[in-house]
């Protein structure tokens, strides 16, 4: 009999996205119209793929551990909504933006704190978070805006810089902190041995419950983040709409990267390689003439193509073990 | 759950409501008429979630979820809305909806049984596959060829509904109740493992009831349609969601391997008598709180899905716990 084979190494996902990611990038220039000329199609990358990196790389955190957050597209609302409500009231924009990352910073935080207290899984709890956040960003709204009609317009250019003028800068920097904390920091490892196993981890002296709050926390710092960017890119902010089905482009990403599902596994490099994927292929389509309406569509297939390929390997994975 | 404190809870909610809403009776018939327009409106309203939850209620009870149904629907619905009314509508499109929405089923169980995929990542992926599927068929257009079948109207007032939503939850509950089905379904979702070493065919189970899932939601979008006689890309989005918390709240476990489907209709009218309710209360919120009352309803919403899940487990898990320590995720 076959012994079992080894785990598809991570490396060679990271390759071949990698190496797809050049070709849609090519493609892209060659797909070009006349008008377009490609640093303008690299300048407008940064801001257009910053947010779905950046909470990636925090939600990448989130999964190590076993956990999940279905969440965050209401987060992000709700940390707008703060920053709207901040910019009406005529709020200096540091301290706007301050407030808008606090807040996501806060309600991930709280989604930890809440799973780990009544000891629910965490996929229903923010499950049960989605309409929750959403509620509260549409209560808040209308309760400290006079006169508020579905959204809040901000026109002033100088609450936008950062997702205008500085998102390039702002991931790059994220991302290169993410990199770092991934090789030289012990928390990391932590997630990793929480998701392998919850049991091991216990009895090695770890503290499970805390090392799922410390990933929540990270999360909800790279999550407030991306809100940012989101929130200030965009000149109309829209409590009820905002940041819908964000989630789950963001699992698409993280999980097109190669982290596994069930925790345990997975890198920030694959993340960040996963979310350009997605946004390049859908670009790719349009430049090619397909009708922008099939993005959600292609985004599925794509999503579930690939979780429902890695399953399956993984599924005889299983079977051999429990053969052998 | 103690399963006498649902129609308790429900009776708060009627009462509470009906005071806030302002509704005064003069006599006994007067009360009795309020009444009778409020429950057939209740009915029709919430039709297509009373039809998908008997479902999601054997789903659950396989240790599954299934985020997609809303989707469904409305794919189901966006695909019949682009054939023309007519007497033919009954023999084009509804045979066409009624494959399709099998067939979008099955693909549900089929990734989850066939691929192991965890069927709240699968669910979740053809939701938006789904939803992106509607907005490929219909844009950003509005089809309303509905009005046009004849006899098709039907469906969507008391008589029709309620005689659809009768049939599935007497004759199949009534069946399902005294089938094997219902308990090879509880045994894999105790334990999938166990099932398989004692003979159920685990897959084609799982595959069965997603079908019906699919199936169901195919009833469910001709009640929808035949009510609100037009459909867009984005209808019914949100569905999934109250249909769950429906569910749980009527005592099915999310861990599977527990439920009841006379707690599944519980938990629908509360959800329903909730939203109803917050509508009716408009006026009064609008005189007493700064914000629009009917938003409430979200964060109603997720925290009874909470309460429900807390609840169930607090019941079930200490005997669960050794047998199954990976059960989280």
């Amino acid at each position: 009999m076959h012994l079992p084979a080894p785990p598809p190494p991570i490396k060679r996902r990271l390759l071949l996205l990698l190496f797809a990611n050049l070709i849609l990038l090519a493609s892209t220039f060659v797909l070009l119209k006349e008008g377009g000329s490609i640093s303008s199609v690299l300048l407008r990358l940064g801001p257009n793929i910053a947010p779905i990196v950046l909470a990636g790389i925090g939600l990448t955190g989130i999964i190590w551990t076993g956990a999940i957050d279905l969440s965050i597209g209401s987060i992000i609302s709700v940390s707008g909504t703060i920053f709207g409500v901040a910019v009406v009231r005529g709020v200096p924009p540091l301290a706007a933006f301050t407030s808008c990352v606090a807040t996501a910073f806060l309600l991930s935080m709280l989604n930890g704190v809440v799973i780990r207290a009544l000891r629910i899984p965490a996929i229903i709890v923010t499950l049960a978070g989605l309409p929750i956040y959403r509620g509260v960003s549409l209560l808040l709204a209308e309760w400290a805006i006079p006169q508020f009609t579905g959204n809040i317009s901000v026109t002033a250019e100088r609450y936008h810089a950062p997702g205008k003028i500085h998102a390039w800068g702002i991931l790059l920097t994220a991302v290169l902190a993410a990199i770092l904390l991934e090789s030289f920091s012990r928390a990391p490892r932590h997630w990793l041995a929480l998701g392998s196993s919850k049991e091991a981890c216990s009895l090695l002296g770890l503290n499970p419950g805390r090392i799922q709050q410390t990933a929540f926390g990270v999360g909800g710092l790279f999550l407030g983040l991306a809100a940012l960017l989101y929130v200030t890119r965009i000149q109309a902010i829209e409590p009820a709409r905002m940041a819908l089905g964000f989630e789950l482009q963001v699992i698409g990403a993280v999980i097109l990267g190669g982290t596994n599902i069930f925790g345990g596994e997975g890198s920030y490099l694959g993340t960040i390689l996963g979310a350009m994927f997605l946004y390049l292929i859908v670009q790719v389509l349009v430049y090619a003439g397909a009708s922008p309406y099939f993005q959600d569509a292609i985004t599925g297939a794509i999503i579930i193509g690939v979780i429902g390929t890695d399953c399956a390997l993984n599924r005889r994975r299983k079977q051999l073990e429990e053969l052998s | 759950m103690r399963r006498s404190l649902l129609p308790l809870i429900l009776l708060t909610e009627i009462v509470l409501f009906t005071i806030i809403s302002g509704q005064r009776f003069e006599s006994v018939p007067d009360f009795l008429l309020y009444f009778q327009s409020y429950g057939s409106d209740l009915l029709v309203q919430s039709a297509p979630a009373l039809l998908l939850a008997f479902g999601m209620t054997l789903v659950l009870m396989t240790a599954g979820i299934d985020l997609s149904v809303a989707s469904m629907v409305a794919l189901v619905a966006c695909v019949m809305s682009t054939f023309e009314g007519g007497t033919s509508f009954w023999w084009t499109a509804i045979p066409v909806g009624l494959c399709l929405a099998i067939a979008l089923g099955a693909v549900n169980g089929v990734l989850i049984a066939s691929l192991d995929v965890p069927p709240i990542i699968a669910t979740l992926g053809t939701m938006i596959f789904y939803r992106g599927l509607c907005f490929v068929v219909m844009g950003d257009l509005e089809n309303a060829p509905f009005m046009d079948v004849p006899v098709y109207e039907a469906l969507g007032r008391v008589t029709g509904a309620g005689l659809v939503i009768t049939l599935v939850y007497l004759i199949g509950g009534s069946y399902f109740h005294h089938s094997r089905w219902r308990r090879e379904i509880l045994m894999l979702g105790g334990n999938h493992v166990a099932a398989r070493y004692a003979g159920i065919s685990v897959s084609r189970r799982v595959i069965q009831v997603y079908s019906m899932v699919g199936f169901l939601a195919f009833l469910a979008a001709l009640v929808f349609t035949a009510r609100n006689s037009s459909i867009s890309a984005s209808s019914l989005s949100g569905l999934e969601l109250k249909v769950i918390v429906a569910v749980v709240l009527g005592g099915t476990s999310v861990q599977g391997g527990r439920g009841s489907i006379i707690g599944t209709i519980l938990g629908v009218l509360i959800v329903a008598v909730l939203e109803e309710g917050l509508r009716g209360a408009a006026i009064w919120g609008d005189r007493n709180l700064p914000f629009n009352i009917s938003h409430l309803q979200y964060i109603l919403l997720g925290l009874l899905l909470i309460f429900g899940v807390w609840n169930n487990t607090r019941v079930a898990i200490p005997a669960r716990r050794q047998a199954l320590p990976h059960t989280e995720m």
